[in-house]
């Protein structure tokens, strides 16, 4: 096991204890403590960081990074890889509110033209005995679905809905929407798994808000809607498609990283086409990559 | 952890649960630091998460020594062992030893990082205006001589802008609840006292404000305000 000083520990405390840090912000610490700049030493800055995760993975800890996927900002932070009984002392939140953050969550991730984020209205509207029920299963649906949930108001939705925002685990996008903030990009990979959201092939970020790349040539794929749908929705996806950056043949076989920090979207991948009945899958289960990193 | 594990030998387990044994009590100590807000946790909670499942007598002790170390390499935080200290009033007269009752064990985390480090990088400026009320509260209980009644430390507070029944201070939210977190944080704790007039409720310095690093530093910091001339900090207390 390697050792570790306190500049190792300096870092780990300074994610620890002010939450999720702009890669800015925790270059520039690095910088202070080693006298190294982690553009010009990166060999250094990624042993640091190998060295860190080495101690830290006995406890099922991990220092990771993501890229916000509606900025393109890169954030690190310091995760909890497991789900135990003492992960679950780490949360303020209540039973309802989680129940509520999963909700939002699902809705973000099973947006089926992948735009990363609901408006706020959807986000008050999410119901929580649909919550409730999908994880008891059937039991409760003859019995009385607990006070708490059902009781839970639009004020208390709203001032949740904030808290969230303030924690980071959600954020408000640039276009007033609510989408994922960057702990939940960082904390919850294994969830997005759960949930068959695709993973990009160059950067195994979860496809959150992205778009579905063809994998000979690397152009958009077309949408297929089924033709009831085309009026309702050919709209919002055109909207989608222009707001994103153009994208080129050899772009997804480029490396996501600060040259492209400006671009907002996490590529995606495809399979070759399927049938129309099918579209609402291609953007999820359908679209998983050959090989993931 | 090499050191430690070797000693485990005598307590017929393997490596791997001994692993797994530390790392819970580590998980627990950070997550649970995180909940409570740094109040300090109780070392039967420690135990109870190695006796729920292995019944070997000194293995509890072992593996908290062990997560110990593991804090310390990995994190760089001392688990700080305090020694729960009870009011005044209750010992007054009487020794540990005469009233039988062993005094309960409990941990807190503290960084290692040099202080000057800790202040550049890692402090949280959100909760500046905590560690500032806490500093305050307790250098007011100090300079009292240990010990205050209730009343007259609302006075001083108010002084500074914090009145006992503030429930929506911008700050501070509910001011009462501010104060008692320093009570539940163990750097306060609660004797009432009968007198002639009735009841009074003192505050008292708990065994986190008394803990030598802390006090030492309490007290270097409250002579500096206290020998600036423009201090207003003397005046406060005549």
């Amino acid at each position: 096991m390697p050792s570790l000083n306190w500049k190792h520990h300096a870092l780990v405390q300074a994610l620890m204890t002010r939450g999720p840090l702009k890669e800015k912000d925790f270059h520039a610490i690095f910088s202070g403590l080693t006298g190294k700049s982690p553009g010009a030493h990166q060999g250094l800055f990624n042993e640091y960081l190998l060295n860190i995760n080495k101690e830290l993975s006995s406890c099922q800890f991990e220092l990771r990074a993501c890229r916000d996927q509606y900025v393109g900002q890169v954030c690190y932070g310091v995760v909890n890889n497991v789900a135990d009984e003492q992960s679950k002392l780490g949360t303020k939140y209540t039973v309802q509110q989680i129940a509520f953050f999963k909700g939002i969550l699902e809705a973000i991730a099973q947006d089926v033209i992948a735009q990363g984020s609901i408006s706020n209205i959807e986000a008050l509207n999410i119901r929580l005995e649909n919550q409730v029920l999908s994880t008891q299963g059937s039991q409760l649906l003859n019995g009385p679905l607990p006070a708490a949930f059902r009781n839970f108001t639009m004020s208390q939705k709203e001032k949740t809905l904030d808290e969230f925002v303030q924690d980071q685990w959600l954020c408000c996008t640039p276009d007033g929407k609510i989408g994922l903030g960057v702990r939940s990009c960082l904390d919850l990979r294994g969830w997005f798994r759960n949930l068959d959201v695709p993973f990009c092939e160059v950067c195994n970020e979860a496809v959150v808000k992205g778009e579905i790349l063809c994998p000979r040539c690397g152009l958009k794929w077309q949408n297929q809607l089924p033709k009831a749908e085309i009026l309702d929705e050919e709209e919002e996806a055109n909207d989608a498609i222009q707001s994103q950056p153009a994208q080129r043949p050899k772009r997804k076989r480029t490396k996501t990283n600060e040259t492209h920090e400006k671009d907002a979207v996490g590529c995606g991948s495809s399979q070759s086409s399927v049938p129309n009945s099918d579209f609402r899958r291609i953007t999820r289960s359908s679209s998983r990559p050959a090989s993931q990193r | 952890m090499a050191g430690a594990t070797q000693d485990f030998s005598q307590f017929d387990i393997s490596k791997e649960e001994i692993d797994k044994l530390v790392a819970e009590v580590v998980r627990y100590v950070l997550f649970k630091t995180h909940q409570n807000s740094g109040c300090p946790i109780k070392r039967e909670e420690l135990v109870q998460l190695v006796t729920k499942n292995y019944s070997q007598r000194a293995l509890p002790a072992h593996v908290i020594n062990a997560a110990k170390e593991k804090l310390s390499n990995a994190f760089g935080y001392e688990l700080r062992e305090l020694l729960r200290c009870r009011p005044s009033s209750a010992t007054q007269g009487r020794s540990t030893q005469q009233t039988g009752v062993a005094e309960a064990k409990s941990y807190v985390l503290i960084s290692q990082l040099p202080a000057e480090v800790y202040k550049k990088y890692v402090e949280d400026e959100n909760s500046a205006h905590l560690s500032g009320f806490t500093f305050v509260v307790i250098s007011i209980v100090h300079l009292a001589g240990g010990k205050i009644p209730e009343d007259i430390l609302w006075r001083h507070l108010k002084r500074m802008g914090l009145c006992e029944t503030d429930a929506s201070h911008p700050v501070f939210g509910n001011a009462k609840q501010a104060l008692e977190t320093l009570v539940q944080q163990r750097y306060l704790q609660k004797d009432k006292v009968n007198g002639p007039e009735g009841n009074t409720l003192f505050y008292e310095l708990a065994e986190r404000a008394l803990d030598g690093p802390v006090s030492e530093k309490m007290k270097e910091y409250i002579s500096e305000v206290l020998f600036r001339d423009d201090s207003h900090f003397v005046i406060l207390m005549l």
